[in-house]
């Protein structure tokens, strides 16, 4: 019997125009892991809710087609019932989290499925340790980060042992070590207890190699299904930003081999140390520099820092969750004081866009939103419109000009958030997380981005988890931890020599971005052809 | 802490608030439910606002629409609707309204940051799931809005806006409404994925509950009894019009210094199990 099998199943949101899922054939047997790949809006989230069958039951909608989950029909079985087969980690953690502290998020699943009082606890403290979150097991959630929200919420659903595990992006929101730390506890419990695993994931690099199974989607469609192997090769054209960096600079140097993990990929080419150059650029004029304290409850956020931003730079804030790194950025753009030291100069306009863009959408449509700031700063109407539909052009919102914001998918109202804060043209200008859910295509528009945007003298901070971003979009990266700096380095020399916090190609290749690996795979070639 | 005491050391002011008019027991509610919500763990502020604020706004309207008290104190000009003449009576019956109002207040507030919310949701679970979720949805709902108005902020102050405006601030309501809604839907979604709602639902075994919380039952007990026993033998009385009564009588003054008293040992032993 499958363990999940979607038979010419289609559905179509509520009030939607497209479906969302078209013509679903697939089946994952007992124990098998797959990864879930795709541009945002391509539909991997709305499978991974039909096998729970939230999809129609909570949703609505049109269902056509038979959802099975461990042989039970996903319509006559509420997802209560199917809660005891199968278990799913949103994306967002905030929003999946029901009780007030760790551990009795923890124990919430096993109540409600009926598991003996004396168990519920065991499982729980096991479930917290699994994902680190022990010290804080204790803590109301209110007041944890993110990526520990993020934790929590993985060990609530771990905690339950069903059979089948779905998860979709677990972590967008989790610093480098965490994140890899967790996916190899989702591979030991594949590999180990035999649970069904599928993951729906932008970031591939570590797992795409330990799928069994790799399922593209696009548009609600299945467009590849087939081993790791056999789909990069499917997918090396046209799609080739769903596969890992590695994979991705092999197949853009027009190399018939196709590595998928780091140690393929240096048996192919071994890794070269960093180019002894290493320098950073010349230190630009500066828009903002901070040196000082902040405190933060009883934490020290910032702690003796100074560090500056410069003019035309892309600055890439990276470090362990809670290390300060949107402390430093807000207090740059004057969004926090310092309790002591100063921030001189100051930016004389800056603009911020956080984590969550759902914070940017209080207008009624996607020209309003972007319009908002130049309204606010009395910007004649003509000039206004100009630059709204530049703005709109630049972050591939031009199509949704008329729609109502909150109609917008997760990575769509990521880009609007951008451009309500881009179009100020501030001279300063932080995005603190802005590949959470984005998918590589988007990601390298985002590059693009953040690099004409650099172009044009604007100080870019990136605030990041995400290495291979950083390697792609940054001239300096800013190591912090313990609301200190440790160092402003190159990418080059950071992002290619480090130990955690480094790029999958500097890991591999000894080169932080695709670029300078693309060009060290093809070097050889080259000279052998002189 | 657990929703037993919680509720215990909470219903004395709020019995008070609801039911009595000697201000001498109001003043003592009022202080007492606000040393609650000051013993509280944080966000208090906006709930100490809110409660405050709802006190004076009664206090001050009071004499300018009540046409009753014989000690005049002060005679307006004539403008129409409003009564300008201010007596004494109706700016102590305002003081007791206005107590009333933020002694209630102060009290929810206390109850609603004192009282665990898990052990809430739990206790409510077995009885009515349905109004358990929705309780649990709206307990979420708190400190979510109140991050996502902090959110809301920091994005319009990025965007140039100016938060002082008053119109401003009120066009991110219902946004900031929209939001916590769909985060409530998230919610819901999470808690249908992981079983709510399914049959022989368990619960995971607490902490027994300790000397600290039966003494704050006992001390919440004797506060409630006492108002109780105050409210059954009259003695929270008071005559406002047409002239005011005498408040400074024995059983008035002990009643109220036994009530705060007993708030004060809450609040003490409340901070304690903190």
């Amino acid at each position: 019997m499958a363990a999940l099998s979607f038979e010419a199943v289609s559905y179509r949101y509520p009030g939607a125009e497209a479906p969302a899922l078209d013509g679903i054939d697939v089946r994952i047997d007992p124990g098998q892991l797959v990864l879930l790949v795709g541009s945002s809006g391509s539909g991997k989230s709305t499978l991974l809710r039909a096998a729970l069958g939230l999809v129609p039951h909570f949703h609505g909608g049109e269902l056509r087609g038979r959802v099975t989950v461990a042989g039970l029909d996903t319509r006559d079985h509420r997802p209560a019932e199917l809660a005891r087969h199968v278990g799913l980690v949103f994306q967002d953690p905030e929003a999946q989290l029901v009780m007030g502290r760790p551990d009795r998020e923890a124990a919430f699943g096993l109540e409600n499925l009926g598991h003996a009082p004396h168990e519920i606890g065991i499982r729980a403290r096991e479930a917290l340790a699994a994902v680190g979150a022990s010290p804080i097991a204790h803590r109301p959630i209110s007041v944890l980060s993110g990526g520990e929200q993020q934790r929590v919420a993985i060990a609530s659903v771990l905690a339950m042992g069903q059979p089948i595990l779905l998860l979709d992006e677990p972590t967008s929101q989790l610093d480098p070590v965490v994140a890899e730390e967790l996916l190899g506890l989702v591979v030991r419990i594949n590999r180990d207890r035999g649970v069904t695993v599928v993951l729906a994931e932008h970031r591939t690099g570590r797992l795409f190699a330990e799928a069994d199974r790799v399922i593209a989607m696009e548009d609600g469609r299945i467009t590849v299904d087939a081993s790791p192997a056999v789909a990069a090769r499917a997918l090396r054209g046209a799609a080739a930003w769903v596969l890992p960096p590695v994979t991705q600079a092999f197949a853009r140097s027009g190399r018939e081999e196709l590595p998928l993990t780091v140690r393929d990929a240096r048996a192919l080419a071994p890794p070269q140390p960093p180019s002894p150059a290493v320098t950073l650029p010349e230190a630009p004029v500066a828009t903002a520099i901070v040196s000082g304290h902040k405190q933060l409850g009883d934490v020290a956020a910032l702690d003796g820092v100074s560090t500056g931003f410069g003019a035309g730079r892309v600055t890439a804030l990276i470090g362990e969750n809670g290390a300060g790194k949107t402390t430093l950025a807000r207090v740059a753009c004057g969004l926090l004081e310092l309790d002591r030291g100063r921030l001189r100069p100051a930016p004389s306009r800056a603009g911020y866009v956080g984590q969550d863009p759902a914070h940017y959408l209080v207008h009624d449509t996607v020209a309003d939103e972007v319009a908002y700031a130049l309204r606010n700063l009395g910007v004649a109407a003509g000039e206004r419109e100009r630059r709204v539909g530049e703005t709109l052009e630049q972050l591939e919102l031009t199509a949704f000009r008329a729609r109502h914001p909150r109609d917008l998918s997760s990575g769509e109202r990521q880009r609007l958030a951008i451009a309500s804060v881009v179009v100020m043209e501030p001279e300063l200008l932080v995005l603190d997380e802005p590949t959470r859910g984005v998918d590589g295509l988007r990601k390298a528009r985002l590059v693009e981005l953040v690099r004409t945007l650099a172009a044009q003298g604007t100080a870019v901070v990136v605030v990041t988890h995400d290495m291979d971003f950083a390697a792609e979009a940054a001239d300096v990266v800013t190591s912090m931890a313990a609301g200190r700096v440790l160092a402003d380095r190159a990418p080059r020399e950071s992002l290619a020599s480090g130990i955690f916090f480094v790029s999958q190609l500097g890991l591999a290749l000894g080169r932080a971005s695709l670029a300078d690996a693309v060009a060290l795979l093809t070097e050889p070639r080259q000279a052998a052809r002189v | 802490m657990r929703p037993l005491p919680a509720a215990l050391v909470c219903a004395a002011p709020l019995l008070i608030a609801v039911a009595a008019w000697n201000p001498l027991w109001l003043a003592a509610a009022t202080i007492g439910a606000g040393l609650l919500l000051l013993a509280a763990p944080p966000p208090r502020r906006l709930y100490a606002v809110t409660a405050i604020s709802s006190g004076v706004i009664v206090f001050a309207l009071n004499p300018f629409v009540s046409v009753q008290g014989l000690t005049v104190l002060w005679q307006g000009p004539h403008i129409p609707i409003l009564d300008t003449q201010v007596t004494a009576e109706e700016l102590a019956f305002g003081a007791g309204a206005g107590m009333r109002v933020a002694a209630s207040a102060l009290a929810v507030a206390a109850f609603v940051r004192l009282a665990d919310a898990d052990l809430l949701l739990r206790a409510v679970a077995r009885i009515a799931p349905r109004s358990a979720m929705i309780a649990a949805l709206a307990t979420r709902m708190v400190p979510a809005l109140e991050r996502d108005a902090a959110g809301m902020v920091t994005a319009a102050r990025t965007r140039a806006a100016r938060m002082s405006s008053p119109r401003t601030a009120a066009g991110l309501l219902g946004p900031l409404l929209a939001t916590a809604l769909e985060r409530s839907l998230g919610v819901a979604e999470a808690m249908e994925a992981r079983g709510y709602g399914g049959p022989g639902r368990t619960r995971a075994p607490e902490r027994p509950p300790g000397r600290r919380d039966w003494a704050l039952v006992a001390v919440g007990a004797a506060a409630t009894g006492l108002v109780a026993a105050a409210l059954a033998a009259g003695a929270t009385g008071y005559r406002y019009y047409d002239t005011l009564g005498d408040p400074l009588q024995p059983e008035a003054i002990a009643g109220a210094l036994a009530l705060a008293a007993l708030m004060a040992a809450a609040a003490g032993m409340v901070r304690w199990l903190r």
